[in-house]
């Protein structure tokens, strides 16, 4: 039963922390690995094909950030996860606990603010 | 190979469709112990039993997506940008997303239906259930309608 407490502040910070550090993480820029499927390459970073080719060249090596922001996301909330854990119980208190799915619904809505461009064309 | 992952992920996804359905409305509309009619039966349910089978699901499906997510960047993307189909890629950018968030928010949900505290657990475990399932209806709609992008709306 000890355990508990200490899995519960883990998943409630880390569930906070992930919603916000992917936004964060997709608004930046911050992928962990960047994935080019057509050569079955992973690199390290935010790489984009753009950069080194002719734009035009793209469509040959499309890149893929979604597993990048995801996983810099997990990365994230789960050290801030370790930290909460540590955290004493009579100072996790003072946490909102409604943050855990107020967090996540402004992610989203950052989300659909960060994808209006492809409505714009 | 992609054609038989993408029928997977579909029953999957149909299976986590109808389970996160049952709990949402199970926990914000729970239904008299004797329900006479179908959608009282259908709210008639034990939200905290679909839980794990939630979890199990959304992960699968995710994994399966995200399989699958790399054929469609190679063999399908481009002919959607072709035609200039950029509201569905808008659409789908939207999916992987939420979806993104959705797998973050599991272990706050699971804890939030097996180990909160008493006073905590009503509010905040359908507050997540609610935004699991919005994140899984979203995923659903947008899932078929790019599937079948070429005959939808053309």
């Amino acid at each position: 039963m000890t355990s508990a407490p200490v899995f519960r502040r883990f998943a409630f910070a880390y569930s906070t922390a992930f919603a916000l550090i992917y936004v964060i993480a997709r608004a930046k820029g911050l992928a962990l690995f960047t994935v080019y499927p057509s050569q079955g390459i992973i690199l390290l970073g935010m790489h984009r094909s753009r950069d080194v080719a002719d734009p035009v060249l793209d469509f040959l090596a499309p890149e893929m950030f979604w597993y990048g922001w995801t996983a810099t996301a997990a990365l994230g909330a789960l050290v801030i996860g370790l930290i909460a854990a540590l955290v004493r119980d009579r100072w996790s208190r003072r946490f909102w606990l409604g943050w855990v799915w107020v967090a996540p619904v402004l992610a989203m809505m950052a989300c659909v603010y960060l994808t209006i461009p492809w409505f714009r064309r | 190979m992609a054609t038989a992952l993408l029928i997977l992920h579909g029953l999957v996804a149909v299976a986590l469709l109808g389970a996160i359905t049952h709990q949402m409305l199970g926990a914000w509309a729970p239904s008299s112990p004797r329900p006479r009619s179908f959608f009282g039966r259908f709210r008639a349910v034990q939200p905290a039993g679909y839980a794990n089978a939630i979890v199990g699901l959304y992960v699968g499906t995710s994994l399966l997506g995200a399989v699958i997510y790399l054929y469609f960047k190679v063999d399908i993307q481009p002919d959607l940008e072709r035609d200039r189909h950029w509201h569905a890629l808008g659409f789908l950018d939207l999916k992987e997303d939420f979806v993104a968030i959705g797998l973050g928010l599991l272990p706050a949900y699971w804890i939030s239906w097996f180990r909160a505290f008493a006073d905590e657990r009503g509010r905040t475990a359908s507050s997540l259930t609610t935004i699991l399932g919005f994140i899984v209806w979203w995923s659903f709609l947008v899932g078929h309608v790019v599937n079948d992008i070429m005959g939808f709306g053309s």
